[in-house]
């Protein structure tokens, strides 16, 4: 191979944009979900419906926080696995997927009692406040695996694939967290 | 090291299993192009004879053919095949897979792996789609499967299931597809390919690729809201429990109506990529026809709700989409009087391909006056649900999305096998197409001003009908004769075809500088690019060649391909492309297991394979590109 008289210039490789237009799209798709919460909205006097308690504030607003949170050690290690600094990058991606793990337990755990009381059977606005609710739910999840994966690939070695691949699953992460914020909010805007 | 050394130490390199096994695992682009192309094409058989037996059934009044309900299903999973399991698939799967590497100067795609998951995806989709039939119940409701007759209520088989469920897996295909295509497009050119110097086609399919991004999500939310009502009992489209059946339409064709322009824009790339070889001179009007495809695409986004002028939405919606729908003929015009022009001021040959683009204009301007008719908010509440509305759609998915790909079958028949096609039966079906089309769908328009409606399975003697109906169907087997003598001319000229030579028909793109049919490695030295059109750049073909001597950018060190930058293509790295891969096809499995199982409601086991499909992820990233 000889590119030695190439101007090679730096730039993002091809798995970032990956994730970027894959962002995009999911983006897009709760973009969908919201509207619909919205449109819906406006097809309803009453939203939640009467009888119906509003959603809880406190825990979803201090584990939305936590969750933000963790995009400061991935974007460390994303930073890090760039510069070659794999140990850096290992601690930072562990520290975040321990996070995030506690924070996908604690809410799979209070969707069950979501399910419970705001029964989808029941209504539009139950229907696809559970829907919403569950489909950022299961990003979360997605990022989660992913952020496991790299706490074991990247423990022994790091390699271009991985490096590329960990800076992928931080930028999903930065979307993943906008997606969960947007979704607080809209939770949020029922005590409006 | 010698130069044909170096092509063989390539060859080596790049080549894949032979024999079934290496169809299956395969990852290389053309190959995959080729899977697409075959199995769209069975599916196009499928859509067609579904066609064929509904005008059967409609020739005359009060047929009794078919009965009501299997013309439902016919009905329905014609406009079904034709949107999602062909012209979509055969655009961006087959034709851009095959030919956008080789026009950007690029060895594969720039995820192989994911390229071969989105085929096996999409395969998976059909099978599950087309099994319904073996139980009797496929598809039933119209292929936008409006509530409430899509409800478990009033269409209480899996009919529906079917429908929705084979669309999100089919969706998941079309994105991965299109991520493939914009990040290839993006990352992969050539170097010095900057944006003006990219293919028209390549825009074309960045365009529909970027659309099918923005546009499915909305149809997959769609569907899982209704299965979600059908399986589970959650409201979204019931009024009764606050829902709104109207939410189904805005989401359809918020996805629905960039769908057109997802279909015809690859179509308007085949125009750009014929004309200028056969009008033998370069594209009129370039810099303005690449914004043209953009700006169609992104206009397309908001003119959905003009498939809803007669459902009782506000006068301010009307007119603002009204205005919008008026919007959209300004980049497709430009584009016509692009073609045209070229045409004009070039010394045109009027073979195969180029009768067939021809053609396409002719339809794409009628079906695009009818089209703007229906801007108009009297005549289209006038006209909803008639026959006329088949007509206008007609024209513009057959007559200006497939009339250039079967140009395209033809112009790149050559590079594809290495031989000729048959040009005096090439012409032949040409003309029998274009008789067919005209005779097909033309008489559409007055049957349905005549007030015949959409969907209905027959009709009574008497009300004036008859003679149109006739005439459709005797339109609907002439231009079947069209494409089987298209089919015939391919499989003879696979065999008898005359060698074609590297470049038959002197184009201007970057495939045409390659042998036919192209070596696994496409490129035995990256090529240099310095204009929009590089095969009639002799001067950088000669330096490729003075490189490929100097074994300069011939990447022989694995498989490896150059990253550019994304706006002036500059050389960032060397990137090591993945060997032929066996999770794709595991992984399709997994999914197309679990969509049955979910169709069945037996979750628990859908989950189950679903983590498989996870756990196929793992193997698949395990095996890490260049540590094969």
């Amino acid at each position: 191979m000889t590119t030695a008289t190439l101007p090679v210039r730096a730039a993002h490789p091809k798995g970032w944009w990956g994730a970027v237009i894959f962002v995009a799209t999911e983006a897009t798709l709760f973009g969908t979900l919201v509207g619909t919460y919205v449109y819906l909205r406006f097809h309803n006097a009453h939203w939640p419906p009467p009888g119906v308690p509003k959603p809880p504030l406190l825990t979803p607003t201090l584990l939305t926080a936590a969750l933000l949170l963790t995009s400061i050690p991935m974007y460390i290690a994303s930073r890090a696995a760039g510069a070659g600094r794999r140990e850096t990058a290992w601690r930072a991606t562990t520290a975040a997927f321990a996070v995030q793990l506690v924070y996908l337990v604690w809410q799979l755990h209070d969707y069950v009692h979501t399910i419970d009381v705001y029964d989808p059977q029941q209504s539009a606005w139950a229907s696809i406040f559970v829907t919403l609710l569950g489909a950022d739910h299961l990003h979360v999840l997605v990022g989660v695996l992913l952020s496991a994966w790299f706490v074991v690939r990247i423990s022994s070695r790091l390699t271009r694939y991985r490096i590329v691949g960990l800076q992928s699953t931080a930028f999903y992460w930065h979307a993943v967290n906008v997606i969960t914020l947007v979704v607080l909010v809209v939770q949020l805007s029922t005590h409006l | 090291m010698a130069v044909v050394e170096r092509i063989e130490h390539l060859e080596e390199l790049w080549l894949e299993r032979p024999g079934v096994l290496g169809w299956l695992t395969t990852v290389d682009h053309k190959r995959i192009g080729i899977l697409y192309f075959w199995t769209t094409i069975v599916f196009f058989a499928a859509g067609g004879t579904e066609a064929l037996l509904m005008r059967t059934q409609l020739a005359q009044a009060d047929a009794r053919v078919l009965s009501p309900e299997t013309y439902d299903q016919l009905m329905t999973m014609h406009g079904v095949t034709m949107i999602f399991f062909f012209i979509i698939p055969m655009t961006t799967g087959a034709f851009g897979n095959y030919l956008v590497p080789l026009m950007i100067g690029a060895r594969d795609m720039a995820f192989p792996r994911l390229n071969a998951l989105s085929f096996w995806l999409f395969a998976g989709s059909g099978i599950f789609m087309y099994s319904s039939f073996l139980i009797g119940e496929a598809p039933n409701a119209g292929w936008f499967d409006y509530v409430p007759l899509a409800l478990r209520q009033y269409n209480g088989g899996l009919n529906v299931d079917f429908y929705a469920l084979g669309l999100i897996f089919n969706g998941a295909a079309s994105t991965i597809g299109a991520l493939n295509l914009i990040v290839t497009i993006f990352k992969l050119r050539a170097p010095g390919m900057s944006w003006n110097r990219m293919p028209l086609f390549c825009f074309a399919l960045l365009a529909a690729s970027l659309s099918l991004i923005f546009a499915l999500p909305a149809l997959t939310a769609d569907c899982i809201f209704l299965e979600l009502q059908r399986k589970l009992g959650f409201h979204f489209f019931d009024v009764a429990h606050g829902g709104d059946p109207l939410l189904w339409q805005h989401l359809f064709w918020l996805f629905g109506h960039p769908e057109v322009y997802i279909i015809v824009l690859p179509a308007f790339g085949i125009a750009t990529s014929i004309i200028p070889t056969f009008a033998r001179r370069r594209m009129v009007a370039f810099p303005l026809v690449a914004m043209a495809e953009l700006l169609v695409a992104f206009i397309g986004f908001g003119v959905w709700a003009h498939h809803m002028f007669a459902t009782g939405i506000s006068t301010a919606t009307l007119v603002f989409f009204a205005a919008a729908s008026m919007m959209v003929v300004v980049p497709s015009t430009i584009q016509v009087y692009a073609w045209l022009m070229t045409v004009n001021l070039g010394t045109p040959d009027f073979r195969a391909p180029l009768m067939f683009i021809g053609g396409f204009i002719i339809f794409f301007v009628i079906g695009g006056l009818s089209g703007i008719m229906f801007a108009a908010v009297p005549v289209d509440q006038a006209t909803t649900d008639t026959y006329f509305v088949v007509a206008h759609f007609h024209f513009i998915i057959f007559g200006a999305a497939v009339f250039p790909l079967l140009g395209g079958i033809y112009y790149w028949f050559p590079k594809v096998t290495g031989r000729m096609y048959d040009e005096r039966l090439a012409r032949w079906s040409f003309w029998l197409t274009f008789v067919g089309t005209s005779l097909t769908f033309f008489p559409m328009h007055i049957v349905g001003l005549l007030g015949m409606t959409r969907r209905v399975y027959t009709y009574r003697h008497g009300l004036g009908w008859d003679a149109y109906n006739l005439v459709e169907t005797i339109g609907g087997f002439v231009l079947a004769a069209g494409l089987l003598l298209i089919a015939f001319n391919i499989v003879r000229s696979l065999r008898a075809g005359e060698l074609a030579g590297r470049d038959p028909f002197h184009g201007g793109t970057l495939e045409w500088t390659v042998p036919s049919p192209p070596p696994h490695y496409n490129f035995a030295v990256i090529p240099t690019v310095t204009s929009a059109y590089p095969n009639w750049d002799a001067r950088a073909r000669e330096a490729d060649l003075r490189r490929l001597e100097r074994g300069e950018l011939v990447l022989d060190g694995g498989h490896e391909t150059p990253a550019t930058t994304v706006n002036d293509a500059q050389v960032t790295e060397i990137l090591e492309m993945p060997p032929e891969s066996p999770w794709p096809i595991v992984l399709a499995l997994a999914v197309t297991i679990s969509a049955f199982f979910l169709l069945t409601e037996h979750y628990a086991t859908a989950a189950g394979f679903l983590t498989l499909a996870v756990l196929t992820l793992a193997g698949w990233h395990a095996q890490e590109p260049g540590e094969a």
